[in-house]
């Protein structure tokens, strides 16, 4: 059993890297975290509340009440013990990616453990971001997590990481349906035989109602933390009014920038409501294997979510590993490999040259954050497509086009 | 019957003083000019033209739904008493200045209000029909209209409420609810002849006569620093006051050919005294004697004290001009040395730091000069803008962390395009010794509709407000003596600027490529996968 041997001796290298001075440069970079995932602004908001002043009345504060009552108490802050922290957060993430793996071959282990351990691990997407603390590493585990536990089976244990997974960036709720979908049925891989889904969906009526207790507990328990509702503006709000154009992988922040006042809550509600639209067609699609669903619609979340960080399209990419059989259906792996390679490269030099150096503007920056876009879109595009086209399967003497 | 007689001839002599003090409200105009020789050659003056009125009081704002008594005024400025009334205004100060007023080289100003920019505080009571905060609007947008300054812009984005810092000069009346105070800055405002002129419309005599007739556009905006105030407040004796200045720094080493340090009224202000105001109770102009005994000064004083020089221009019938030489200098030597620190309380110092338009940090060196212990009311007011990282706040003193020299720290912190950030805290300078603040901050991104038209040229930053403060034992703060306030020089942030011609290309590009992701998406979701056979008839297998 190699992940025995692999993912100990990983996780250990990680702890190492991160404990070295490096992350400290690392920390205020843009692509690792955003408003909502800054280390700093944490340790600001835990500051502010540790000397009596309500963190959400201005606009510094991002993030869930939960972060701030969990690092005001339990948690400690320090920069060694919130690397290790963060480290060991990620290897919790990555053995619960192992998990979804078996659970999907209906396997107690695999070969591909220790490969798919490793992906999660050594994606610079996701390493980087962890060696800045930034959050986006907690939000990843949790839906891991939560995925995870739905694979597993353990409605309660996926219903309440799903629950903590929302209070910490609201866009997760497009896993909602998926996820239920997940818990009604199995994540066996069916993307070569699909039939129409065969569960019973009346069972989710329990589920979304223990969901939803979930919830309020959890939003009571932040409202009583941070002592009033500002918390809710100052967070989920966040997303769907965008006051902090920050820059950022995503893309957002320049459209925002540039866009005319009066135009500004049009286009808040045209983005946002973008975002829900996928939901529905991608799980009536995959209706037989919502596994897959989830992890099309993190790959939607990664290019098109108000405030995203390297680590979204990370969770992505690493999570590609768990469909190796779609991989004779990509249609352009390579030129998908090669965007990403161009875009991550370039992103930090351009946003460098623009904040730091002053020799580029903020074009440079946008145009690269639209290659970065192109790139994310295509990786989604051909994953969708090959999770389509595996039903045909391959042979000679036939073509598959679209109709 | 006799008790009831007495009492009805009380009650008339009643109803008689009080008409008799409403129709004639004793109002008094006082002007005098102060003239600094300064140590570095230059020469400082400030002109303060002061009115009262006698047994007045500021108007409380429960009455603002009734009719207002109505406003006799004789010498009082009619234009600034109607504002103060139509706001229930109790204490107002406006300032505006231009330069940096050199604390290290010059000493105090002989008026506290010195920071760059304009500068507005008022202590309003609270109450009645509109609130506080719809009072200071009104009030900014008046005084904007009275005199042609941008003061709108001190909105809700500049406005914060210091009390610590900014106290009141006067009396606050103790009306039913206690009274608030809005403070707002606008250092990118200058002070210019547009200014002056409605300035000197207040005055009785304007600049026809007395002490401001020397006030000379040309030569006051040609100063090296230059600013004007409105002071109005309350006196529990004399009742409201309203005091009119004008300070300046001229610099008579730059404007004299051969380098020397002689002034008159002529070479600073261009003009001399022609005649006194008649309506001036006093007018008096003072003149401060170097301690080099070198200069000789025409006309004889009036009367000297101590060192200064006291002319009274209320009797005098023919013109008047003041001149100071130096007969035995040939060329104004510079001193070498900073001069005698030991007038200031403190040295100040405000920078910041760091090249990334993303974040940098704040660092403020503060210099005891004396031999005690000093309190420091330490002001910041930012503009959204500039976002402090508190946790990151370190104080070192002798090249060790003391972080226990702040104390009583309030915070209100910024909220993104709508409030801005207010840190006040009270340092404790060890004598004669140097204290090390720095803070990180971080700086916005701003929409491309915020920015100004010169967008490059960065944003101006309020000035730092520092009270130093004489505290002794078992005294509180608030107890303590204070000293003027010092302001530090305004800093200039640069802001990372998006590209502003590229809004259409932005929302087209973004839009393509949302679109062609959404297209793609949709397109392979809802079109059917047929199969082709390459030879031989076709045969489609459908899919879903």
């Amino acid at each position: 059993m190699t992940s025995g041997v692999t993912i100990p001796a990983l996780v250990a290298g990680r702890l190492l890297v991160s404990l070295l001075p490096l992350p400290d440069a690392l920390q205020h970079d843009h692509q690792l975290s955003s408003p909502l995932t800054s280390y700093s602004r944490l340790q600001e908001g835990i500051y502010l509340f540790k000397n009596g002043i309500d963190p959400y009345s201005g606009g510094v504060f991002r993030h869930s009440p939960l972060f701030l009552s969990l690092f005001s108490t339990l948690l400690p802050t320090s920069r060694v013990t919130s690397s290790i922290l963060w480290t060991l957060c990620d290897a919790v993430g990555a053995l619960a990616l192992i998990r979804i793996w078996r659970a999907r071959q209906r396997v107690s282990s695999s070969s591909r453990d220790g490969l798919i351990g490793a992906v999660y691990l050594l994606n610079p997407y996701l390493f980087l971001p962890t060696l800045a603390l930034s959050t986006s590493t907690f939000e990843n585990t949790l839906t891991l997590l939560s995925i995870m536990f739905a694979s597993e089976g353990q409605i309660s244990a996926s219903l309440l990481t799903l629950a903590f997974l929302i209070q910490l960036s609201l866009p997760s709720l497009l896993l909602v349906v998926p996820l239920f979908m997940l818990l009604v049925g199995d994540p066996v891989s069916r993307l070569a035989s699909p039939a129409p889904i065969s569960s019973d969906l009346r069972k989710t009526i329990p589920m979304l109602f223990e969901f939803m207790v979930y919830s309020i507990v959890l939003v009571l328990a932040s409202t009583l933390v941070s002592g009033s509702w500002a918390w809710i503006p100052n967070t989920w709000g966040l997303g769907l009014t965008l006051p902090d154009l920050t820059p950022n992988p995503g893309l957002w922040w320049y459209f925002f920038t540039e866009m005319f006042d009066h135009f500004r809550p049009f286009f808040l509600v045209v983005f946002s409501v973008h975002l829900i639209i996928y939901v529905f067609p991608i799980c009536i699609k995959f209706q037989h294997d919502p596994l897959f669903a989830a992890f099309i619609l993190l790959g939607i979340l990664a290019t098109f979510k108000p405030y995203p960080t390297l680590s979204d399209p990370g969770l992505f990419i690493s999570m590609i590993a768990l469909f190796p059989e779609i991989y004779p259906y990509l249609r352009h792996p390579i030129v998908t490999t090669l965007l990403h390679l161009h875009a991550s490269l370039l992103l930090p030099l351009f946003h460098h040259l623009w904040l730091t150096q002053g020799t580029g503007n903020a074009n440079f920056f946008y145009a690269i954050t639209l290659v970065f876009g192109v790139s994310n879109g295509a990786a989604l595009i051909d994953c969708i497509y090959a999770g389509l086209r595996i039903a045909i399967g391959k042979g000679d003497g036939f073509e598959v086009v679209q109709e | 019957m006799l008790a009831g007689w007495r009492c009805g001839a009380c009650f008339t002599l009643a109803i008689w003083a009080t008409l008799g003090l409403a129709a004639v409200p004793r109002e008094r105009f006082q002007e005098s000019l102060i003239i600094r020789p300064l140590h570095d050659g230059k020469v400082s003056s400030q002109f303060s033209f002061l009115t009262s009125v006698q047994d007045a009081t500021p108007r409380n704002p429960e009455t603002l739904g009734l009719e207002d008594d109505s406003q006799h005024y004789t010498v009082f400025p009619l234009a600034l008493g109607q504002i103060l009334r139509e706001y229930a205004i109790t204490e107002m100060h406006l300032t505006l200045n231009a330069g940096k007023w050199n604390y290290d080289q010059w000493g105090y100003p002989n008026e506290a209000g010195v920071g760059t920019g304009a500068e507005l505080w008022a202590w309003m009571g609270d109450g009645g029909l509109a609130t506080v905060d719809q009072r200071w609007q009104g009030l900014r947008n008046a005084l904007a209209g009275l005199f042609c300054a941008s003061l709108g812009s001190l909105d809700e984005q500049r406005t914060t409420s210091p009390v610590l810092t900014f106290a009141p000069e006067g009396l606050l009346p103790n009306w039913t609810r206690p009274h608030q105070l809005r403070h707002a800055s606008l250092p990118s405002e200058h002070v210019c002849t547009e200014n002056l002129t409605p300035f000197l419309k207040l005055l009785p005599c304007k600049s026809q006569s007395g002490i401001a007739s020397l006030l000379n556009p040309h030569q006051l905006f040609d100063a090296d620093w230059h600013g004007m105030g409105v002071h109005v407040w309350l006196d529990p004796i004399e009742g409201v006051k309203v005091r009119l200045t004008f300070q300046s720094v001229f610099d008579p080493v730059r404007n004299s050919l051969g380098g020397r340090r002689d002034w008159s009224f002529t070479s600073i202000f261009g003009r001399t005294i022609e005649k006194h105001c008649p309506v001036a109770q006093t007018s008096s102009i003072q003149i401060e004697l170097p301690d080099d005994k070198s200069y000789t000064l025409s006309p004889e004083p009036t009367r000297v004290d101590v060192n200064i020089a006291l002319f009274d221009l209320v009797n005098r019938t023919e013109p008047f001009e003041a001149a100071m030489q130096w007969l035995g200098e040939a060329t104004f030597e510079y001193p070498l040395n900073a001069g005698d620190l030991s007038h200031m309380p403190l040295s100040v110092r405000r920078t910041l730091r760091g090249s990334s338009q993303a974040r940098g940090q704040l660092s403020v060196v503060l210099t005891n000069n004396w031999p005690t212990e000093m309190h420091v009311i330490y002001l910041e007011t930012m503009p959204w803008l500039l976002q402090f990282y508190l946790h990151t706040l370190r104080i070192y003193c002798n090249g060790e962390p003391c972080d226990h020299l702040i104390s009583n720290i309030s915070y209100t912190p910024p909220v993104p395009h709508a409030r801005p950030t207010m840190f006040q805290s009270v340092l404790t300078v060890p004598p004669k010794t140097t204290i090390y603040l720095t803070i990180d901050v971080s700086k916005s991104f701003l929409r491309y509709t915020e920015h100004p038209p010169d967008a490059q040229r960065g944003w101006d930053l309020p000035p730092a407000v520092l009270v130093p403060l004489r505290v002794r034992e078992n005294q509180t703060i608030d107890q303590g003596t204070r000293y003027p306030r010092i302001y530090t020089p305004i800093l200039l942030v640069d802001l990372a600027t998006p590209d502003f011609s590229m809004p259409y290309n932005v929302i087209i590009l973004s839009c393509t490529l949302i679109t062609l992701i959404f297209g793609s998406v949709f397109n392979l979701l809802t079109r059917k996968f047929v199969v082709v056979q390459l030879d031989g008839p076709t045969k489609d297998k459908n899919i879903n």
